[in-house]
Formats: structure tokens, sequence, C-alpha cells
């Protein structure tokens, strides 16, 4: 009894709120920010070689330019924020698992929800490029699949919760799935190390990426971050008071 | 044009229609969440408002 009194439970009014729409504005800022330096700043890399060289501003140009690349600034930036989403989810599913409060199995459900609305949109700036550069809709490639299987999870997470009625069975339930997709996770972001053939490029460790393009996804992954904050909380608040609000309805009734 | 500026900018016109769709989608994925959350909230008050009409008459009839 003394131990669940001094269990302190996320609610709304605590101090994260009072970050929610400074973040908010801060996100847009930046994700806005990001989306000018990409197209204005930061040069279009370049792909196959050309037969000959132009001077083409201040360079001398001998590849095709890749206007498709300009689709990577937000792709990283989305599909780091669903990792970070799945982390807390897995991290409140564990919470729930050890208070057996259902609050944070509240928390756990937002944070796969805003996860699963990162993953639709990688999935969706990904196929773009995909589409363009390897000119299929898609492709077994490692990364994609692994992705794949994370966001088949999430939907499973979802389709699981409606289908138990019992609100223990259904948190116990839904938290097992949240940590089993959350070991997905580091899975999808190595596959591309730990298979060298994989075809998916990685920017990070073949160091493909100058300062302006860096300082780019930096600003558009900081950006998103914020954006996947404020919706977080604002998901929360609105879910705290439609639970409230039931809560008060039974009351009533009874 | 430039045989070589041209193959130097081949790809940039037939790539603009997925950079596009890329971007447009990647708002309207996020709009439509803003507007789940929204449309929640405003139903949880709508619901709220009721409550205290509903808790409002009780006391009237129990007085």
């Amino acid at each position: 009894m003394a131990d669940k009194k001094k269990l302190k439970l996320p609610e709304v009014g605590q101090w994260p709120d009072k970050l929610m729409a400074p973040a908010l504005i801060a996100g847009a800022v930046l994700t806005t920010l990001g989306f000018l330096m990409a197209f204005f700043i930061v040069p279009p890399v370049g792909g196959a070689a050309v037969d000959g060289v132009e001077l083409i501003g201040d360079s001398m140009v001998s590849q095709k330019m890749l206007l498709s690349q300009k689709i990577f600034y937000f792709h990283m930036p989305v599909a780091i924020t669903s990792f970070l989403g799945m982390a807390f989810g897995c991290y409140y599913a564990v919470r729930f698992l050890m208070t057996k409060n259902q609050r944070f199995d509240t928390c756990s459900r937002i944070c796969l929800e805003i996860s699963l609305l990162f993953i639709i949109m990688t999935m969706i700036t990904g196929e773009m490029w995909t589409r363009f550069e390897w000119g299929v809709w898609w492709s077994w490639e490692p990364r994609l699949t692994t992705y794949l299987i994370l966001m088949l999870i999430v939907i499973a997470y979802f389709v699981l919760r409606s289908s138990v009625d019992e609100p223990e069975r259904r948190a116990t339930f839904a938290a097992v799935i949240a940590i089993i997709a959350t070991v997905d996770v580091p899975i999808c972001f190595m596959i591309t190390r730990l298979i060298p053939s994989s075809i998916h490029p990685v920017v990070l460790r073949e160091g493909g990426m100058s300062p302006e393009m860096g300082m780019c996804v930096g600003l558009c992954a900081l950006g998103m971050l914020l954006v996947g904050f404020a919706l977080y909380r604002a998901r929360f608040n609105q879910v705290r008071l439609t639970q409230r609000v039931e809560a008060l309805k039974e009351s009533l009734e009874d | 044009m430039n045989p070589i500026l041209a193959d130097i900018y081949s790809t940039i016109l037939p790539s603009a229609p997925y950079l596009i769709a890329a971007y447009a989608l990647l708002w309207v994925a996020l709009l439509v969440y803003v507007l789940i959350i929204f449309r929640g909230t405003k139903k949880a008050e709508a619901q709220l408002m009721l409550l205290e009409e509903a808790v409002a008459d009780q006391q009237i009839k129990t007085q």
C-alpha cells in the first residue's frame, strides 16, 4: 500500500505539459528550417557519372544530380522518432508489468500509437524513394523487411488490444507484445551493418554526409522528435480526459 | 541544351512527383493524427458538459 502511494504516475498538468506548446512550436520551426535547408542550401548529391564535366555554380560536376535524395532529410528523422517511440513504449510496458497500474499501459499504448504514425511516415517516404531509385514499390531488402516486421508487430499490438475485453489481461498481453516489438528495433537499426550485401544506404557508417547534410538531418531529427513529444502529450491529455469522463459516467450510473 | 548538362539534370524532373508525394503524404499523415486528437478532445469535452448538466439536474432533484 505504501509503495502504491509512493508511485508517481504520469498525469495531465505535470511538467511535460508545460513543454508541450514550446516543443510543438520549436518542432515546427526546426522542421521548416530543415526543409528550407534541404532544398536551398544543401547541394544535391551526385549519382552515376556522366560522359563529361560541366561547371555549375562554382564547382565542376561530372555526375547526375539526384533530387530524390532530398527525401532522406525527413525519412531518417521520422525513422529515428519511431524507434524512440518504441523505446518509450517498451519502458512503460515494463513499468506496467512491474506495477500493474493501468496508467502505464495507457502511456505505452500512446507511445506505440505515435510510433506507428512515424513508422507509416517512414514507410511512405521510403517507398517514394525506392520506387524512383530502385524502380520497384517493394524489395525484400533486409532493412525494409525488418522494418515491415516492426510495423506488422505494432499493428498486431492494436489488433490484440481491440480483441481482449478484460483490462488487466489486455494490458499484460499488450505489454509483452510491446517489448517483443522493441526487440526488433536494434535489429532493424543494425541490419545494414550486419548484412553487408544490403543495398540500403548506410550514410552514418560510410561517412557519406557533408557537414551541411549532417546539420540538415540534425535539424529535421530534432524537430521531428519535438513534434513527436508534443503529439504524445496532446494525445495523453485527450486520452486521460476521455478516461476521466468514462469514470465519471460509471460513478453517476452507479 | 548542352547534352552533358541535360544528362546531369536528367533525373531531376522524373523524381519530382515522388519527392512531392513523399513530403505531402508525410505532412498529411501528421495532420490526420492531429485531427484525431482534436476530435477526441472535442468529443470528451462535449460529454463532460453533458455530465455536468446531469449532475446539476440530480442535485436539483435531491434538493
